[in-house]
């Protein structure tokens, strides 16, 4: 397989579910130039290939599997590969990023995507091994949770190294937020990628590979690696780094947001929780750790392992949990017991379903059962009381299975507050349906920013900033100058704050093609645009991308396309916003006490450097045409959704 | 020889980031492809148990007595056994001699591949990010895991006080 391009497999799998028919395709040299990899070969595979106003879950649906030129060569935190299709859950731009090992087995095996469409009449998996790809029966894997899948699948390729992604009941059960679990642990979580397996009925994807990811400069990239290995070891983050991420991977952010009043608590009715050290990262270390654990290819290593070994939730064991996953189903239900909150992990990823999306959901319930809104016949008798770890895990089992009160839960709380109406909307804490994140707009002020612009919507991943949430005084003058530095860093005010969402957009759109790890980008920020020049040329050949001008302008095509895609779908400025909670509820408690989240001149500033109107929420012309999307405006000036400059 | 170099591997540190299994095979082929490294990292991914496993160079390298061609010869700086690949007749008797697994068969030439401490350089070492493996000096071993064995008793000890 020749191709212009070096560190590319240069090919990728088309498969078509309905009739089973499986199609090697040749990867175009300009996808690669134009869109690196990752979310931006899936924004333009979007684009091109799913019509608006798809069903999420019907035949038409495409899921599209990605990974980018980093997967495969060693490159900071490059284990990865990411899930793109339209989401279930919120009916928009969904994508979802994985850890583990399946990304580079899959680049190894010689592809650098998968799209799949249709439906395939009964249960199947993929199995891929090298040149041989091939449809298998999953009837009897059917009903199975991911660890007993991944288990017998690999058992039955007869190799416990090929790599499995899989769905659990709540995939099977159309669970909006189902994930996609990959090694047992790792988890393509948000935006219920899980449940358009499940519509597919495609029970799971299997890969081996033994290929070489060619690189285009290996003297030169040897200094690259010695650079990585530098900056991870000893550079001027290394320290941080490894004294919060390494020593206690994500679980240390309990007590640095509870510290700045941004740890979500009671469905974010506060950010501040008493209790927060009782599930805190000492805790978790001294009483539950058994193992270090890593992605590939990472010098980071935040992953680990816990465990429970007597009391009533003896016997729990699996990876993490995870800080999102501690807020979500502790802090945020009132759940102090982390002994608990381990549990309901362990049953999210037994079940393959977003721990985010179901702890949000489940606060939610609590908050209407404690306002009056649920009564304890409408919950099948459970008793909602915040802080009811029992109900909590009781309720896991439902969603996943959609038994009783469970079934309403599945659909998100978008959805399940229309239902129940009564005024639920206000305690359903989402935007444009994606149950919102670990943090609050109302002590971190970008973050109220990045959770409205989202393009997946409520969500950190796209481009939470850490500058001003850990005060990287150094960092914000050299990236917004010295002028603005002291004002960047205040994370209690809202100026320039759009700016640095933007900018954090565009530099989290370029890792999420170029497909790295954003805890090992940003989490200290380590990895920078200038970095990216360094890294893609010698190993891709792209000579272009030593140019950070050129990432930049690649970087916000990425952010444009996905954005609209969106727009297509429907989406308006007024969907770019927050829960009044956030913008009107003054925060009760913790370092925070009395904001609120001024959203307008962020948004202002957001939509200005984005090239974007503000008072409508639409594209120039002009922007989209220096970015070469000259179609894509036509597209949507057909529809009125494209300005020209002085209309 | 009393600078000779080995490799020393702790299971206990490594977390299966396979760094070594990539900068191996980049160092010998120019090319990343654990699965033509010369190193691997045995993994339990449900119980997260990782022991990596390469070479172990031994003194009586039951790989060269195994070898009907004498392809196989001690690389007198490193301390290294290497293969002569103009003597190898491909028959693999060396990968079901060794009770290491330390000669394995690259899948791209199915040519025999081996640890050859990257000539001295011993890049999984020099990569690896928990130390879990080390290329250290032969006579410095002992009194190293001496030390950890150590600190490993003294936190038993400050236990068994403490009751």
């Amino acid at each position: 397989m020749s191709f212009d391009y070096k560190d590319y497999a240069g090919r990728y799998l088309r498969i078509n579910l309905t009739d089973g028919k499986i199609k090697k395709e040749p990867l175009s040299k300009w996808m690669a130039k134009d869109y690196i990899g990752g979310t931006g070969f899936t924004a333009k595979i979007l684009w091109d290939e799913i019509k608006p106003e798809t069903n999420p879950l019907g035949l038409e649906n495409k899921l599209v599997i990605a990974t980018g030129p980093a997967t495969g060569a060693f490159a900071p935190s490059s284990g990865r590969y990411m899930m793109a299709a339209k989401s279930p859950l919120t009916d928009i731009w969904g994508e979802s990023h994985c850890g583990g090992h399946f990304g580079p087995e899959l680049k190894y095996a010689g592809y650098d995507m998968i799209i799949f469409y249709g439906r395939s009449e009964k249960p199947v998996y993929l199995c891929i091994d090298d040149d041989w790809v091939e449809l298998k029966d999953a009837s009897h894997l059917w009903g199975k949770n991911t660890r007993e899948t991944t288990r017998q699948i690999r058992d039955e390729v007869g190799d416990e190294t090929s790599r499995v992604s899989c769905i659990g009941l709540a995939g099977e059960n159309l669970v909006r937020y189902a994930s996609v679990m990959t090694d047992y642990y790792r988890s393509a979580g948000r935006t219920g990628m899980g449940a358009v397996m499940g519509s597919k009925n495609l029970k799971a994807i299997v890969v081996r590979g033994t290929k070489d990811v060619e690189v285009a400069d290996p003297e030169k990239y040897v200094e690259v690696m010695e650079e990585i290995l530098w900056r991870n070891t000893e550079g001027p983050w290394a320290k941080a780094a490894q004294d919060s991420l390494g020593t206690y991977g994500t679980t240390n952010l309990v007590d640095l947001v509870n510290a700045i009043g941004r740890l979500p608590t009671k469905n974010h009715w506060t950010g501040y929780y008493e209790d927060a050290e009782k599930t805190g990262p000492e805790v978790i270390r001294s009483g539950y750790r058994i193992a270090r654990d890593s992605c590939f290819s990472c010098l980071i290593q935040c992953k680990y392992m816990s465990n429970v070994d007597a009391g009533p939730y003896a016997g729990t064991f699996s990876g993490g949990p995870e800080y999102e996953s501690i807020f979500a189903l502790g802090s945020n239900c009132l759940v102090n017991d982390i002994e608990a909150v381990m549990h309901a992990n362990m049953l999210c990823n037994l079940y393959g379903m977003d721990t985010i999306s179901a702890g949000k959901c489940i606060s939610f319930a609590m908050e209407c059962y404690e306002q009056g809104l649920l009564s304890k016949e409408e919950v099948d008798g459970l008793d909602l009381k915040w802080g009811n770890a029992e109900a909590m895990t009781n309720l896991i089992h439902k969603i996943a299975r959609r038994n009783g009160f469970g079934d309403l839960l599945a659909e998100g709380v978008r959805r399940a507050s229309g239902k129940i109406g009564k005024g639920s909307e206000r305690f359903a804490m989402h935007v444009k349906g994606l149950e919102i994140s670990g943090q609050d707009g109302r002590a971190h002020k970008s973050s109220g920013c990045t959770h409205a612009i989202s393009v997946r919507g409520a969500d950190h991943l796209r481009s939470l900033s850490c500058i001003d949430e850990q005060g990287f005084y150094d960092i914000a003058v050299e990236r917004f100058g010295a002028n603005r530095a002291k004002e960047v860093c205040n994370l209690l005010s809202e100026k320039y704050k759009g700016y640095i969402v933007k900018d954090q957009e565009d530099l989290f759109a370029i890792v999420d093609s170029v497909l790295m790890c954003k805890y090992g980008t940003m989490w200290p920020p380590m990895y920078y645009f200038d970095f990216i020049a360094k890294l893609l040329p010698p190993l891709t050949g792209i000579k272009e991308y030593s140019n950070v001008k050129n990432l930049r302008l690649t970087a916000e095509r990425i952010c444009n396309l996905r954005r609209c895609f969106n727009l297509r779908e429907g989406i308006t400025r007024k969907d770019e916003t927050l829960p009044s909670r956030f913008t009107e509820e003054p925060m009760p408690s913790g370092p925070a006490k009395g904001q609120v989240c001024s959203l307008e001149p962020m948004l202002k500033e957001y939509y200005g450097a984005r090239g974007w109107d503000n008072a409508t929420g639409l594209p120039f012309r002009e922007t989209l045409e220096k970015l070469g999307l000259k179609d894509v405006a036509g597209c949507l000036e057909s529809k009125g959704k494209v300005l020209r400059k002085g209309e | 020889m009393d600078t000779k170099k080995i490799l020393i591997i702790d299971p206990e540190k490594c977390t299966n980031c396979r760094i070594c299994e990539l900068v191996c095979s980049f160092y010998h082929n120019k090319s990343f492809n654990p699965r033509r490294s010369r190193i691997s990292v045995l993994r339990d991914d449900e119980k997260g148990i990782s022991i990596p496993m390469a070479c172990q160079q031994c003194d009586t390298p039951l790989c060269q007595e195994a070898c009907p061609a004498e392809a196989i010869y001690r690389h007198e700086a490193t301390g290294a056994m290497l293969i002569d690949y103009n003597k190898c007749i491909g028959c693999n008797l060396c990968v079901a001699a060794c009770p290491f697994g330390g000669v394995c068969i690259d899948p791209l030439t199915m040519k025999v591949i081996k640890c050859d401490f990257c000539d001295g350089n011993a890049w999984c070492a020099k990569y690896c990010p928990r130390k879990a493996i080390e290329y250290v000096r032969a006579d410095k071993v002992g009194i190293a895991r001496k030390k950890a064995g150590a600190e490993r008793i003294s936190g038993l000890m400050s236990l068994i006080v403490k009751e």
